[in-house]
């Protein structure tokens, strides 16, 4: 069948994982304002940014010759976990046929995580399927490892843009790999473009060092946030993400006796502040603020949605954190009305703020 | 003790609840004057920008009590129904209140809510811990939330026979008779509302600019989701089968909504949203998108902090206007 799906972060995983399992994969192109004004146009006025883009995304796969969606579900009580019933019924209504296979928690529905299992399972046996699957989280690890490290790298290039080439080179050698040793040679083929990019000498001391946190999706997509992660590394600044695509599957996916996962410990730090999940990633994100304070970084960039309901309820916390730990924060929150220069204002004069500050700590 | 009660959120809903088991146990509960102009700007300085207006307004609420009172009940409402949970800004309430305020951590009673049914007095579990928050034993509290629990029942059958949440208060609270209000049933009017919007929206006049009323005074009937009957909205939520939303009041309004398309004697439907709500973006997309397979119109209110009566009055004399001309066509079969 041919698959598409929402558009993410390193989508090469999923990519890889589907063609593994011999499904025609139809890619989503990167989010444009093509792929916005799509998505503007034909989602509910006051949705959330992130259910409009990914309309947008689909309007374009359909296009392209996608049938079937397969995306995550979600439990609420955030608003993603309904994304699917508007989109679905949203797409029908516009005349596109297509189906979706939604995969919720395999905790709550397991019948229906089985049905679906089987349906992108196909003719494959299980030892293939769980052959591909291993391969797939082995690659996802990978990247990982290497985007970290393009993440610090970025900040001390001479030559602008060349780390960000390089990794974009790291995606694509990834995606013609296809067996344990294809993937083991990428990888060591990305350690050792990485290696070779020069670099200014900056002192330790001198090193400054943001973490970002927020909505997953405004978080991973650096197409529609601004991509902020290349911004404060042009602005030579280290930057390290609250969610990476193999944190989130560790932490999802495996059963609770085993779920010794970093995400663990972070939710517990923010527990003074929010006791209770209460969906979406208001939770991480207040516990990951407290990690990154701990951890010394200097400043935490908060990213979500306009109008994002959990996220709205940390925002709200927010303030005390900085109040009780001395972590400066900046919350900037995303939607369809891009205000490049306003933003990129606020980030230049974030980033003085704890110039500043980080100066008067090593003084 | 004095215990203050903000007059926001869920108030419309619970308060006969509240107030009844409080004053079981002998406490004095101070109640916030309804919404005005100055307590939302208090709110709206509380808060930050995107949140929804109902939230900036229940802040302004808990300020106004601050100085007057010993305790603030804030509950942290988690989940009435097995699977649904409340919109997250319920969930994290009691905290964003906490960090907002200085100070106000001592004065907090904030249950955790979570039970499964709309009858919140059946767990007593949740408010086990006033027993030692007020050194009272747990035969007295058992005996108040019993009490409490009466009292709200009698309030939801009046809700249910027809009388407003304001009226039906009234009546179990105050000792008003049946007879003092006309409810639904007794008007003969031309056109029947079914108005969809949650319960801290639409009775508060200050946020709805008392929609219901001036339906009423237009001698349209109205009806609204606390008014049917559980069942019949359960009803409704089965026949979309786990196709709901996971927020209990919307999977309330949406189900409601569903219920007044299928009852041939409701004319058209009013959706009341406060700008920014999150769930009512996916409610009212949703119900607008039917429409035109019920056939009926659909209307939607999107109300904020910013006052501004008239453009309201003219829209919906518009939109009954345009009901009653549509239903004598059809009496004529045009």
């Amino acid at each position: 069948m041919k698959v598409s799906f929402p558009y993410m972060g390193t989508t090469v995983i999923y990519k890889k994982l589907l063609e593994q399992l011999g499904h025609d994969v139809i890619m989503p192109p990167i989010p444009s304002q093509k792929t916005i004004n799509l998505g503007v146009k034909y989602s509910p006025e006051f949705a959330c940014f992130p259910l409009k883009v990914i309309m947008g995304s689909y309007m374009e796969a359909i296009e392209k010759g996608a049938e079937v969606i397969i995306t995550s579900g979600g439990h609420g009580p955030c608003r993603a976990g309904f994304y699917e019933q508007v989109h679905s019924r949203i797409l029908k209504q516009e005349g596109h046929n297509v189906e979706f296979i939604v995969f919720n928690s395999m905790f709550r529905d397991f019948k229906n995580f089985y049905k679906n299992l089987m349906r992108i399972k196909a003719d494959n046996s299980w030892i293939k399927v769980a052959k591909s699957l291993m391969l797939v989280y082995d690659m996802m690890k990978k990247l990982d490892v290497l985007e970290k490290e393009v993440q610090v790298i970025r900040a001390y290039e001479i030559k602008k843009g060349e780390t960000t080439r390089i990794w974009e080179n790291i995606q694509r050698i990834f995606d013609q790999a296809n067996n344990k040793k294809q993937i083991r040679e990428a990888f060591e083929k990305g350690k050792e473009l990485l290696s070779k990019v020069r670099k200014h000498d900056v002192k330790p001391q001198n090193r400054l060092r943001v973490g970002i946190v927020g909505e997953i999706y405004v978080v991973m997509e650096p197409s529609i946030n601004m991509k902020m992660e290349e911004l404060l590394g042009s602005l030579g600044v280290e930057v390290e993400r609250s969610q990476y695509l193999s944190q989130w599957v560790d932490y999802n996916v495996l059963p609770d006796f085993m779920n010794y996962t970093h995400e663990k410990e972070v939710l517990k730090k923010g527990e003074k502040y929010l006791p209770i999940e209460i969906g979406g990633h208001a939770k991480q994100t207040l516990g990951q603020i407290v990690d990154f304070s701990k951890r010394g970084f200097d400043g935490v960039v908060h990213l979500m949605p306009f109008g994002c309901l959990p996220e709205l309820v940390s925002q709200s916390i927010i303030p005390r954190i900085t109040e009780d730990l001395g972590i400066p924060v900046l919350t900037l929150s995303i939607d369809e009305q891009t205000g490049v220069a306003n933003n990129l204002t606020r980030v230049e004069a974030f980033l003085d703020l704890i110039r500043g500050k980080h100066s008067k700590k090593i003084s | 003790m004095k215990i203050g009660i903000p007059q926001s959120l869920l108030y419309a809903y619970y308060f006969p609840f509240w107030k009844t088991y409080f004053e079981e146990l002998g406490h004095e509960v101070v109640v916030t004057p309804m919404t005005t102009k100055g307590i939302i700007d208090r709110g709206v300085k509380a808060s930050v920008p995107e949140i929804c207006v109902p939230i900036k307004i229940y802040l302004g609420h808990v300020i106004t009590l601050l100085e007057e009172v010993d305790y603030i009940f804030v509950p942290r409402f988690v989940s009435i129904r097995k699977g649904q949970f409340f919109c997250p800004k319920f969930m994290g309430l009691p905290d964003m209140v906490r960090y907002t305020f200085k100070g106000i951590e001592e004065k907090l009673i904030s249950p955790m809510i979570k039970t499964n049914s709309d009858n919140i007095g059946n767990t007593f579990s949740d408010y086990k811990f006033m027993e030692k928050m007020f050194g009272i034993s747990s035969q007295k509290n058992i005996k108040a939330l019993e009490k409490a629990n009466e009292v709200w029942l009698r309030f939801r059958e009046y809700s249910k026979k027809g009388y407003t949440i304001t009226e039906a208060m009234k009546i179990v609270l105050d000792g008003y008779g049946e007879s003092s209000f006309s409810t639904n049933s007794d008007s003969n009017s031309s056109v029947t509302i079914g108005l969809i919007g949650y319960v801290y929206n639409i009775y508060d006049s200050f946020i709805s600019m008392d929609i219901l009323n001036r339906l009423r005074e237009m001698g349209v009937k109205v009806k609204t989701f606390e008014m049917l009957e559980e069942d019949s909205l359960e009803k409704e939520l089965q026949r979309m089968n786990n196709k709901t939303m996971f927020w209990t009041f919307s999977d309330k309004l949406l189900a409601a909504g569903y219920s007044f398309y299928n009852n041939p004697e409701v004319d058209g439907l009013i959706h009341v949203t406060a700008f920014g709500c999150g769930p009512d973006s996916m409610l009212g997309k949703l119900l607008d998108m039917d429409t035109v397979e019920y056939n009926k119109p659909f209307m939607t209110v999107r109300v904020d902090e910013h006052t501004g009566e008239n453009h309201l009055q003219t829209r919906i004399e518009a939109f009954i206007d345009m009901l009653k001309r549509r239903k004598m066509n059809m009496k004529r079969g045009a």
